[in-house]
């Protein structure tokens, strides 16, 4: 060896510090679908703002002092690559957890599964009421509002309007129900008819089809036949645009449209097809943060509500956020803050035992959360053991590309537009 | 329901027009298997491209309409002759179910190869054209041009097929693929050219999907396997057969969703379909 390199060798271990502690780590798995439909309809929206939240939490060492490493799955928009990917993320990643899902129809066989195995699950989006109703799950814990509340929030937002509005009694406003078969639809379309029915509406069709279907021509006929005032829709993104462009081109004609989240609330992409023809539009979803008044709010809710915007749309551009953004922010951010501390200070740990320990523990007051709701779980026993009994859904109401809350009143942002103003392309 | 509903009117037009897509979709795969004798599991795939050529050429690069739609034509009957080249020739001798998976496996590659090339958004022309109205009955301009297209498609392979010595050698090898070399016909020139035929029509068909539905890399999903499906009911390899089978397919699912639940239209769809190859597996114009 030369002399040089015995000095640099030399200097080298004389200027190194002493070899850093490795830093300790919670291994969390997330699914969602960044490839095929869903994608598209929400699913990489939730992502991205499933990753601002673990980036924050890393920039400042992590939660207790272990730094989350997140290994993300890619579920394609498919049922068995979403369950072969958790059995994945659980056997050989060796995660502590499981997070995410973007699909009721992959919700549903997962959480029974995962439960079966006493691993922890956390569902940051899908929406089926079916994940937890009558299931008695341990291990599945959801923020998210639920699909019958969904159901049930555009009946009470038509209702409350049907006089005012449409100079229509709620017993003779004309409702069809249209949605996909899967458990988002299908789940969505029961709270639908059972909400209708309780305020009297008459329900004239209600009917499912397959989000992958080629044609939908019959459906809108069918809709012509029973002449609806308002048509409630739930559906995903390559099935709305198709029934948007056959609906207009076979002429149907209805009063207003109250869209039920997933592709409804990617409005940006509904404009960006159909234009001014979906303006005045309806989404349900949990509210989207940026649409709230952060002065009702915890404190400083309203600074993470803006760090959460610039870091989508430093990857996105401008553009109306997606409410999706919002779930995967606030509900992975629900968990970090105020589930793990606790399962780690208070029950010694972040296994599944202590996580649900940690979770049943959760008491967030109304207005704690970036999306306004609190967050307290159905306790083991109940019809909904693990689903959040204070998150609520709101209406969002898409007036020239803007999204305002039309629904509940008591956080309305702007004076609903119904029924649709004379010329609108699916005005009678 | 009154005596006469104009609404089920209405259907059964859809129906017809529905069938006419349908028809020109199946109206490749049954050249390329009528021809080569392998089944192109990734033509809706082939279409996929195509309509991102029409896409891409039209409203990034702001080419004419019609333009993009010829280069589209273009584009995909070379991407037809591609496949054919290098992935259907190595395997032309191996077992069909290997020919199937080879097929199979270009479809993934096709689905994910778009996924990273174009992302996940869904992407659409912005064009329009006008609806046909008839009273209360209201049609798709752009059904009613795919269904002339079919029409003319159709038309079209029968001249070329009946009338052209390329076409004769095509039927020739098709009827014999061991023979025709003794006669002068190189089989290996006729599968590039029924090739490139297969895609140009996969091509065609992008052209007039595109004016109806949104671009997204799973858009295969939608038509892939009920296109194989008319294939095979209508007898896998017969242009005739396909056609007939795409109308009755069509009305299955348009008048059937119509008079019952929507996705009745597609049981009694399905329904017929294994019914049909019980009674004739061979399909309604195929050869047994």
């Amino acid at each position: 060896m030369k002399l040089r390199h015995v000095v640099a060798a030399g200097m080298a271990l004389a200027f190194a510090g002493p070899a850093p502690a490795q830093q300790k780590e919670i291994k969390i798995g997330f699914i969602y679908d960044v490839t095929g439909p869903f994608a598209g309809g929400g699913s990489e929206p939730a992502q991205l703002g499933t990753k601002a939240a673990v980036d924050m939490f890393n920039e400042k060492g992590g939660v207790e002092g272990y730094r989350i490493n997140a290994v993300f799955a890619d579920a394609q928009s498919k049922v068995d690559v979403a369950i072969n990917e958790m059995t994945r993320l659980i056997d050989q990643e060796k995660v502590d957890l499981i997070m995410g899902v973007y699909s009721s129809a992959q919700c549903v066989p997962m959480v029974q599964q995962i439960d079966a195995r006493k691993k922890f699950l956390w569902v940051n989006v899908c929406i089926a009421t079916a994940v937890f109703k009558d299931r008695q799950l341990s291990y599945v814990f959801r923020p998210q509002a639920h699909s019958d509340q969904f159901g049930a929030a555009s009946c009470d937002y038509i209702d409350y309007y049907a006089q005012s509005k449409f100079g229509i009694a709620p017993k003779n406003m004309k409702i069809a129900i249209i949605y996909e078969d899967g458990p988002y639809g299908a789940g969505v379309a029961a709270g639908n008819e059972a909400q209708c029915r309780k305020h009297g509406m008459n329900i004239v069709l209600k009917e499912g089809y397959s989000a992958t279907a080629p044609d939908l021509s019959s459906l809108v006929t069918k809709l012509k036949r029973s002449r609806p005032d308002v048509l409630l829709h739930t559906g995903y993104n390559p099935d709305i645009t198709l029934f948007l462009r056959q609906a207009k081109e076979q002429g149907l004609k209805f009063k207003a449209m109250v869209g039920h989240g997933a592709g409804h609330s990617q409005i940006d992409k509904l404009r960006q097809s159909f234009g001014d023809d979906v303006n005045y539009f309806h989404s349900i979803d949990p509210a989207a943060a940026q649409l709230l008044d952060p002065k009702t709010l915890k404190p400083g809710i309203g600074e993470l509500t803006r760090e959460m915007v610039k870091r989508y749309q430093a990857l996105k551009g401008p553009g109306e956020l997606p409410p999706h953004v919002s779930m995967g922010f606030n509900n992975t951010w629900i968990f970090l803050s105020d589930v793990l501390p606790r399962a780690i200070r208070k029950y010694g740990g972040f296994d599944a035992e202590a996580l649900r320990k940690a979770a049943l523990d959760t008491d967030i007051p109304p207005g704690g959360t970036l999306q306004g709701y609190g967050v307290k779980f159905y306790p083991p026993g109940s019809q909904l053991a693990g689903q959040n009994e204070r998150a609520f859904p709101v209406v969002t109401q898409y007036i020239a590309g803007r999204a305002y809350i039309a629904w509940p009143r008591a956080i309305q942002t702007a004076d609903p537009v119904l029924p649709f103003p004379k010329g609108h392309a699916f005005a009678p | 329901m009154e005596v006469f509903d104009i609404f089920l009117l209405e259907a059964i037009l859809n129906g017809l027009l529905l069938g006419g897509l349908l028809a020109l979709l199946s109206l490749g795969l049954n050249l390329i298997f009528g021809v080569i004798d392998v089944v192109w599991i990734c033509y809706a795939e082939l279409i996929m491209c195509g309509m991102y050529a029409v896409y891409y050429l039209h409203v990034q690069y702001h080419w004419p309409l019609l333009a993009a739609m010829a280069a589209a034509v273009v584009i995909v009957a070379v991407l037809g002759v591609i496949l054919h080249q290098f992935v259907i020739r190595p395997v032309l001798g191996a077992e069909p179910i290997n020919q199937l998976l080879v097929t199979g496996g270009v479809l993934f590659f096709l689905q994910a190869a778009a996924t990273l090339a174009f992302g996940i958004e869904f992407r659409n022309l912005g064009v329009t054209l006008p609806s046909i109205r008839l009273g209360e009955m209201s049609f798709s301009a752009a059904r009613l041009v795919a269904f002339c297209v079919a029409l003319a498609g159709m038309l079209g392979m029968y001249l070329f097929l009946s009338r052209s010595y390329l076409g004769t050698a095509i039927r020739a090898i098709s009827q014999d693929r061991a023979i025709m070399p003794l006669m002068g016909v190189s089989p290996a020139r006729i599968f590039v050219l029924a090739s490139a035929l297969g895609g140009a029509l996969a091509g065609l068909g992008a052209c007039l999907l595109v004016l109806q539905y949104d671009v997204h890399p799973a858009i295969g999903l939608s038509f892939g396997p009920i296109t194989f499906l008319i294939c095979v009911m209508g007898g896998l390899g017969s242009m005739a057969g396909g056609f007939i089978a795409a109308f009755v397919f069509a009305q299955f699912i348009s008048v059937g969703g119509f008079l019952f639940h929507l996705e009745w239209g597609y049981v009694l769809a399905f329904a017929f379909f294994i019914a049909m190859m019980f009674w004739r597996p061979q399909g309604i114009l195929g050869r047994r």
